[in-house]
């Protein structure tokens, strides 16, 4: 049974949540999070991995409803029940990067930019994140990214080229995703978005996340969550 | 002692214990065969089937309420044909007993499904008239006694396994109903789906779901259930198996007092996917520190 080492806010509303004896996992892939035996909130909470080292995971989470608001109330020390990692992640293309987050949709890419920098220290990996509001975890990007530019209240699409010789990964709302689809689509860029839908299993098996896609429908939790977002044009 | 205190008998087919995966909540077994011994299990209800299968409802399906959730999947399946060559095979290797589970639009559509389901290695076929999610069909023979009975007796006189009703909490009377299909030649019953609820997005002034309303299950509905299966159970002469809201062994056992012969386990599929493990430990427990020969003894005490 998995541990929280530490849970506190970082942002409004935002919680970085510190575990141990927890499974390890790759970008883009997430872990249900649930409290042990508590059958209300009942289902666990898809949440993705901020980082993992060894058997320690941390996880960026925004407090949305009344199961994350219990996840708030945790304190050090308590147990959590970690189920997974699932999902496919992110593929780790050769060659240079370019990331683009929005708000909570930020949380996966900082493990992506950590394993895109470990598999290929001379790579360029640019990273974009826009926020609404209040801006958090930039430091935590600037460790391993060339360069981070902080967008706050703008629309953080527009400030990336992408015509550039990179493959591109995008998770945020939904807005940012058709943004960065649209601008991909122009330049033919290659874009790997991060789909987001509620989910009661994690699994695949409960078909509660499926989306249509070019190749038929898919489930976000098992087949995604990451596309290649020529595949699920219809769901941005 | 009986070394197999949980062996019970549905319908001519031996159950390892009485807990069986519900309809809808653990696939053909495919997900969850890879992080436990599904083996273990008496059986698998397979993912609802409609003839030519679906894709199911659009927009937000899965929302959670207070100790449960509210789902609208509306079916999505592969089709009827494809699951006799492609996942009834599977399911049979997985070492459990195999019920799939039959919904339909149309009398019509139930019976060339059910058809096509002789040519299939299951053990048991569960027929869907309570699914909510479906705008034509399902739940609507379920409601009231004539049309349940009705379309029973059409599958019944096709149908070459046993056959096991599956059936709604939002009739009327779903007693009535449970008597019904009962004279109509239907050989067990299995209940109950999903209470038909609602959600609304307060911020978007409108309904979580497109389809409006949506199945309630989870711990939630359990004593609402528990009820309707004990009442169902004292009435019917036929074997009746019992969920709704099941979350551990004493969730089970209340159902197997009440009557049950065997029961499902559904949304706690979800938020734990141990948990039928855990429920069949449960039981096995019970009957040692009971000093119970077989489950069959506490069967309808209550």
């Amino acid at each position: 049974m998995a541990v929280i080492v530490q849970n506190t806010e970082i942002a409004g509303g935002i919680y970085r949540m510190w575990l141990a004896h927890a499974p390890q996992g790759n970008a883009g892939q997430f872990i249900m999070l649930r409290i042990p035996g508590a059958l209300d909130p009942f289902l666990g909470r898809p949440i993705s991995l901020f980082d993992s080292a060894g058997d320690e995971l941390t996880l960026l989470y925004q407090v949305k409803g009344r199961g994350t608001a219990a996840f708030a109330g945790l304190p050090a020390g308590a147990p959590a029940e970690v189920q997974g990692p699932y999902g496919n992640g992110f593929p780790l293309v050769p060659g240079d990067a370019v990331v683009i987050g929005g708000g909570i949709g930020a949380a996966p890419l900082h493990l992506l930019v950590k394993q895109l920098r470990a598999a290929e220290p001379n790579r360029r990996v640019e990273v974009h994140l826009g926020f609404r509001g209040e801006a958090y975890a930039i430091e935590a990007f600037r460790a391993y990214a060339d360069s981070v530019r902080v967008d706050i209240g703008g629309v953080v699409t527009d400030g990336v080229d992408f015509a550039q010789t990179a493959a591109y990964y995008a998770c945020g709302p939904s807005p940012m995703l058709r943004a960065a689809a649209k601008a991909a689509g122009e330049t033919g860029a290659r874009l790997y978005v991060s789909l987001e839908k509620h989910m009661a299993c994690g699994v695949g098996a409960c078909l509660g996340c499926t989306c249509q896609t070019a190749n038929g429908r898919k489930r976000v939790c098992r087949d995604g969550p990451v596309f290649d977002f020529r595949e699920v044009a219809d769901e941005r | 002692m009986n070394d197999k205190p949980l062996e019970t008998e549905l319908l001519g087919v031996t159950l390892k214990n009485p807990v069986i995966a519900a309809s809808g909540t653990f696939g053909f077994g495919r997900e969850y065969a890879e992080l436990f011994d599904v083996s273990r299990l008496g059986g698998i209800c397979g993912k609802g089937l409609t003839l030519d299968g679906g894709a199911g409802n659009r927009g937000v399906r899965v929302t959670e309420t207070p100790a449960g959730m509210l789902n609208s999947i509306g079916l999505e399946n592969p089709g009827v044909a494809r699951f006799v060559a492609e996942e009834a095979p599977f399911m049979r290797s997985l070492g459990c007993a195999v019920i799939a589970n039959l919904g339909g639009h149309s009398v019509s559509d139930y019976i060339e499904g059910a058809r096509l389901l002789n040519d299939a290695d299951i053990d048991i076929l569960e027929l869907n008239i309570s699914c909510p999610n479906v705008r034509a069909g399902s739940m609507a023979f379920g409601l009231s006694p004539g049309s349940a009975a009705d379309v029973t007796r059409r599958v019944k006189e096709v149908a070459r396994h046993p056959l096991m009703v599956k059936l709604t909490p939002n009739a009327p009377d779903p007693v009535e109903v449970a008597l019904a299909c009962e004279q109509a030649g239907a050989d067990a019953l299995s209940l109950v789906n999903t209470f038909l609820g609602m959600a609304i997005d307060v911020d978007k002034k409108r309904p979580v779901f497109d389809n409006v309303y949506a199945g309630l299950s989870g711990p939630a509905v359990m004593p609402l259930a528990l009820r309707i299966v004990h009442q169902a159970a004292k009435r019917v002469k036929i074997p009746v198996v019992g969920m709704g809201g099941i979350s551990c062994a004493r969730d089970a056992l209340c159902f197997l007092m009440a009557g049950a012969r065997a029961v499902q386990v559904g949304s706690m599929n979800f938020a734990n996917p141990r948990a039928m493990l855990d429920i069949i430990d449960g039981l096995a427990r019970y009957c040692e520190e009971n000093h119970l020969e077989n489950i069959r003894e506490i069967r309808g005490i209550v």
